[in-house]
């Protein structure tokens, strides 16, 4: 009995504590929460704004949330704060949540819920622009984008109706790639040894005889890096309709409108059966099927080719960032594709108080260099500085930021070079995207609502066969069939059927 | 020899009792196993990962995994603190409040019992779903970006509401707490002094129960907070993660996939981030243990 009230005495003791602790902490906490929701109001935050006397625009708060890795963003909000004071007057408040994995579900409740956010980035691998977009949950922005021209000058009209949905723009995207193309990358030094012609590499078969040359007189190397859909598969550069996973695409040089199952057409068998003479030769890594980071892999250097999404100075940027130096050929077409204009999008979300000056800001990232390098690399001096000559900016480590692309917002070309990129990118880059043949479905969005449970079934079949048919894991007929009887099972001919409808209706109605 | 004389009725032979331990020996290899392997990882230099694989033993060792999670620093240590913040806070809390909602639940002489019991239970089948769920936080109840968001939405479980009536009903009966009143207690004085000291190992469950929750929550984080500074260490800890199994899925097409890719923490941090996060939870159960075995007894032989 003496010991249990001995026990009470301190169980409550220690509750009190907690008491006066929690009473402590409440205190603390409560001015941050009292800011919260009173932040997006249009109310002076800093005193050292409302002294500041006739700004053209009275002073608001804008929310900012974007992708990314990037962490301590006070140094930059602080940054945008001051250089923005005499014409945007605004107070940033800017923050990054991870990937799509993380930041798809913190942002869909809160624009379910409508709450009062200004910016937010969405694409169709993040915050799902199409569903959020047509739920809607995003401003149209066609009056602004016609008031304030200067996303559309930079954009091209072209590329930011491929974003519409029913002629409506809900977000706008990067100015960045606006195309995409397929080809190799070969290890720098091999290449020199073997003195290769890179003019005379035209398919996967002109490497063949380097790949035996690798196998021979390289132990302990790979021919050839397959990893996931990242490796040979891409060559065939279907022209898909969704996700890449789902079936459902059209042939990439424009041929016809026939929607066909891109997982059995013959070129993809005949890949398939290429890629399991390799896997039986060694060209290929005896665990490739169950490899993920294309990236790290690389980085080992124990790799001689890799197939590779290409643009101008892609060969540079995988040097850069996996240490190990590399030469690039092109060897599909250029073309453009929804993929490119669906991948970095900014939206502002019906909740915002300030769509008007969201958009301005918006813009204002595709057409002030000083901003958009702000928001991408932070503060000169503080979070980079500039190389001897100029032209180039390079990061300081210690600064606790570091950038998580500028890809993400506005207009790439405007963004400072970084060590190892060619001095002429942006010009690189034009001539690029003006090479660029738009493909057929350029602009059409497949709604996937009649056959999400089609949709996710065919996903589950292509999961399960495609790393092994990719990377030539197993015999290619038996697997072949068996995936072939999955897909039926899993409604593979109605989700092609539902797409070829929706295609062409949309075909006819362009016309 | 002597042994043998005076071994005691309910005591097993040697040779099963070699033949058991052995067999309990394996099961906590099993378990120790996967736990010796990630921190053997977190040791390893990041290079052998990529050529050699996983090995028990490092091939290299080093400790650039800690070094790189440490030097995010601040971030760390800080959603660290609030991990164990919310943790304390919120099992505390919770065991009170479902304590408090159960033990009248418990006594037949409380006349709305039956409805307060539905209503518990009626939460156990069905929610309100998340976007609701959601605009309460944001507009009704305004914590979200507080501490609190992560200890409110989790103070009270029907299911554990409905552990701790049938713990009470069962450890503590009806006859005690008239003899309570009868000597002139009143009702605060008979639940503090003559019930809750009979409700430790049942205090011990709900606590340990809890405590789990709070501390491997990172749903609320995910879900409420927007601020940096707020985010606990299971949150930090599935952001790298789940950022990384996004990213390597293939599901992810965007151009700069590569230039991500490469930034990212390796394989070696990954696991030096999930030895942190395990972290001081295992003393959790060392604490709790005493009354949670007792609790398991004490019932077993009251049948």
């Amino acid at each position: 009995m003496k010991l249990n009230r001995k026990l009470l005495t301190r169980v409550f003791a220690v509750v009190l504590c907690l008491v006066f602790v929690l009473a402590g902490c409440g205190k603390e906490t409560q001015p941050t929460s009292s800011e919260t929701p009173s932040s997006t109001t249009p109310s002076s935050t800093e005193p050292s704004q409302s002294a500041t006397p006739a700004a053209a625009l009275d002073p608001v708060t804008l929310t900012f949330y974007c992708v990314g890795d990037s962490q301590d963003m006070s140094g930059i909000e602080k940054g945008v704060n001051e250089y923005l004071k005499d014409t945007l007057n605004i107070t940033l408040e800017y923050e990054c949540f991870g990937w799509g994995d993380t930041y798809t579900p913190k942002i869909n409740p809160m624009l379910a819920a409508g709450d009062p956010i200004d910016i937010v980035f969405t694409s169709n691998w993040a915050a799902n622009f199409r569903s959020n977009a047509t739920a809607g949950y995003f401003t149209v922005l066609n009056d602004y984008i016609k008031k304030y021209p200067g996303v559309e000058q930079v954009l091209g009209s072209d590329f930011l109706n491929a974003t519409q949905i029913d002629g409506k723009n809900y977000a706008v995207p990067t100015n960045k790639e606006k195309a995409h193309n397929w080809g190799f990358l070969l290890k720098k030094d091999l290449v020199a040894k073997y003195n290769i012609d890179l003019n005379s590499i035209k398919s996967l078969q002109d490497l063949e005889p380097y790949f035996d040359r690798v196998l021979a007189e390289e132990p302990g190397m790979t021919p050839l890096l397959s990893v996931q859909m990242d490796g040979p598969w891409h060559l065939l550069d279907w022209n898909t309709f969704s996700d890449d996973d789902v079936p459902g695409a059209l042939y990439p040089d424009n041929r016809d409108t026939k929607v066909i199952n891109q997982f059995l057409a013959p070129e993809s068998v005949a890949l398939y059966k290429q890629q399991r003479e390799y896997y039986k030769k060694g060209y290929l890594h005896p665990d490739a099927a169950t490899q993920d980071n294309f990236s790290a892999e690389m980085s080992t250097g124990k790799y001689f080719a890799f197939v590779a999404p290409m643009k101008p100075g892609k060969a540079v940027e995988m040097t850069q960032q996996t240490g190990v130096e590399w030469e690039e050929i092109f060897i599909t077409p250029i073309v453009m594709s929804n993929r490119e204009a669906d991948g970095a999008m900014l939206a502002i979300p019906v909740g915002s108080k300030n769509p008007e000056r969201a958009f301005m800001f918006i813009e204002k990232l595709y057409t002030d260099a000083k901003l958009k390098n702000l928001m991408n690399f932070g503060v000169e001096g503080v979070h980079y500085k500039w190389s001897d000559d100029k032209n180039y900016i390079i990061p300081i480590e210690e600064s606790g930021y570091k950038t998580s692309g500028g890809w993400r917002f506005g207009d790439n070309f405007k963004d400072y070079l970084t060590v190892g990129e060619a001095l002429d990118k942006a010009q690189q880059w034009e001539k690029y995207n003006a090479s660029a043949t738009p493909l057929l479905n350029l602009g059409f969005v497949f709604d996937a609502t009649n056959v999400a449970s089609e949709v996710a079934a065919c996903k589950d079949v292509v999961q399960t066969y495609y790393k092994q048919l990719f990377t030539g894991s197993v015999d290619v007929d038996p697997t072949l069939a068996r995936m072939e009887a999955d897909f039926k099972a899993a409604g593979v001919d109605t989700l092609l059927q539902e797409i070829q409808t929706q295609f062409d209706a949309w075909l006819a109605s362009k016309k | 020899m002597s042994k043998r004389k005076f071994r005691l009725a309910n005591e097993i032979s040697t040779g099963s009792n070699v033949v058991l331990n052995i067999i309990f020996v394996l099961i906590s290899i099993v378990c120790l196993f996967p736990i010796l392997l990630v921190i053997a990882i977190s040791f390893t230099e990041e290079k052998q990962i990529l050529l050699h694989g996983y090995n028990i033993i490092p091939r290299e060792f080093s400790i650039k995994a800690y070094d790189f999670v440490l030097s995010a620093g601040d971030a760390i240590m800080r959603s660290y603190g609030i991990s164990i913040l919310v943790t304390i806070l919120g099992t505390i809390l919770s065991m009170s409040v479902i304590t408090l909602y159960a033990y009248p639940l418990a006594r037949s002489s409380f006349r709305y019992k039956n409805f307060f019991s539905f209503f518990v239970f009626f939460t156990m089948i069905f929610g309100g779903g998340l976007v609701p769920w959601f605009m309460v936080y944001s507009q009704l109840v305004r914590i979200r970006d507080t501490i609190w968001i992560m200890i409110v939405p989790y103070l009270i479980n029907g299911f554990y509401v409905m552990i701790m009536r049938t713990f009470i009903k069962g450890s503590v009966p009806e006859a005690l707490m008239e003899s309570a009143k009868i000597d002139g207690a009143g009702e605060f004085r008979t639940f503090f002094s003559i019930v809750l000291p009979l409700l430790k190992p049942g205090l011990a469950t709900i606590g340990l129960l809890s405590c789990l929750g709070y501390w491997n929550d990172w749903y609320l984080p995910l879900v409420f907070v927007t601020k940096r500074e707020l985010f606990n260490i299971q949150y930090t800890m599935y952001q790298t993660l789940s950022s990384i199994q996004f990213l390597t899925s293939g599901s992810a097409n965007f151009a700069e996939l590569g230039k991500v890719l490469s930034d990212l923490p390796g394989e070696s941090a990954r696991m030096a981030i999930a030895v942190i996060s395990i972290g001081p939870i295992i003393f959790a159960y060392g604490f709790f243990q005493k009354y949670f075995i007792k609790g398991l007894t004490i019932g077993a032989v009251k049948g």
